[in-house]
């Protein structure tokens, strides 16, 4: 039991040790921790650039008013060597955007994850490098 | 009758050592001829996509490749680390002020006044010696039939920058408009060590992201020793008496990445949005020995 306990310390350790924790710059400082936010909206743009990658989505509020948002992703070279690709994702797909709002309270999110309709996850592990 | 010329007879083992140096410089050259042409793309290749995982497996083991003259290969693969992003204090190795306490009055005031958003990086300048990126870079050396004759450290991440490196003995010049990354000379220290001397900065880049400034009497010595394979310290002195009260050696150490990995196209300007909508009150790098207004 501690054999495992252990080995699985140890893996997750590893994990942490493989996984860079540094961005091009510190988000912090555009985006607030505190104020995590989950929206659910339909693509209208997809950005494949650095030093971040960008998806734009139309999300409906409370009373109906359709809002575009900007999402900031990792750097395209970060996802790249993630396996991602700019066809990953498609103008018109529904997704699902977990992650910290912008500090000046425009319509912009940091993402922490983005889930498609099926429950799959793009662009994974974003905004680590 | 005058002296005999003998450049076209000369003795046979001589004529054997100058083929043997001129089949070795051409296959040298080949080699980075193969090198540059991938480089040249910055599209990376169908690996890309497998960087992330292979790098979970640790930096690649090994003992030092050596090129035909003796001296470290730091060609065969691109690298990452070796330098500050967050600290250049606490990831330099050094106790918890040691850095700080160096500074002088006017350069303590500066660093103060700084916060990370005001950083020229944020804006896609230059990142400075000897400061890295998430991403990676590749050491480049040029030859001719008889020597090398620069180093280039080619960096992908934000912004792609190069770093020239004068190998071929000259000295730094008397005078020099000062520039983000200086003018540099290197040579090999008993062909372990590369040593890369460097003056003429500018006063602009920060060291890291918590505003270490300097001045343009800054004059930096890196020795990069590669230990293995895969790792490779960089001891990094920083002498700038015009910030500093003394001269100060810190330690980096960078790894090979796996060989999936190339440089990739990495265009910082086109699509920095960097603060304007998302920071209140966003005024901009802070370039300089200046304070941001």
């Amino acid at each position: 039991m501690r054999t495992k306990l252990a080995v699985m310390l140890a893996g997750f350790a590893f994990v942490c040790m493989a996984v860079p924790v540094v961005a091009h710059h510190a988000v912090g400082a555009e985006y607030d921790a505190s104020k995590p936010v989950t929206l659910k909206g339909t693509v209208t743009k997809v950005e494949w650039t650095n030093p971040h990658a960008r998806i734009y989505f139309d999300v409906a509020g409370p009373d109906g008013t359709v809002k575009n948002w900007n999402v900031e992703l990792a750097a395209r070279s970060a996802l790249a060597r993630q396996g991602w690709t700019a066809r990953s994702l498609k103008i018109g797909e529904t997704v699902t955007v977990e992650g910290h709002l912008a500090r000046s309270g425009v319509t912009g999110v940091n993402a922490r994850s983005v889930t498609l309709a099926d429950g799959k996850k793009v662009f994974s592990n974003n905004n680590d490098q | 009758m005058g002296r005999p010329d003998t450049r076209e007879t000369g003795p046979v083992p001589m004529r054997r050592s100058r083929v043997r140096k001129l089949l070795v410089v051409s296959a040298m050259t080949a080699a980075l001829l193969s090198l540059l042409v991938q480089s040249a793309s910055t599209q990376g290749g169908p690996e890309t996509g497998k960087v992330a995982a292979a790098r979970r497996a640790g930096p690649p083991k090994g003992p030092v490749p050596r090129l035909p003259d003796g001296t470290v290969n730091l060609m065969d693969g691109v690298w990452t680390g070796g330098g500050p992003v967050n600290d250049l204090e606490s990831q330099g190795g050094l106790k918890k002020g040691e850095l700080d306490a160096l500074l002088l009055p006017w350069a303590k005031a500066l660093m103060a006044t700084r916060d990370e958003t005001q950083e020229p990086h944020n804006a896609c300048l230059p990142m400075g010696v000897p400061r890295v990126t998430p991403f990676p870079y590749r050491f480049v050396q040029n030859y001719t039939h008889k020597a090398p004759t620069h180093m280039f450290i080619l960096h992908e991440g934000n912004i792609h920058t190069f770093r020239q490196i004068f190998m071929d003995g000259r000295k730094h010049p008397a005078e020099l408009d000062p520039t983000w990354l200086g003018h540099s000379i290197g040579s090999w220290e008993t062909k372990d060590t590369l040593v890369i001397d460097t003056v003429g900065y500018n006063d602009k880049f920060w060291f890291d992201r918590r505003g270490h400034p300097h001045t343009e009497q800054l004059h930096t010595i890196e020795r990069w020793t590669r230990l293995n394979l895969g790792q490779m310290e960089n001891k990094f002195t920083l002498d700038d008496p015009g910030a500093y009260s003394k001269p100060i050696t810190m330690t980096f150490m960078a790894t090979l990445q796996p060989p999936e990995d190339e440089l990739l196209e990495y265009i910082c300007q086109e699509n920095n949005q960097y603060g304007a909508a998302t920071i209140p009150g966003y005024k901009g790098p802070s370039l300089g020995n200046q304070p941001v207004k």
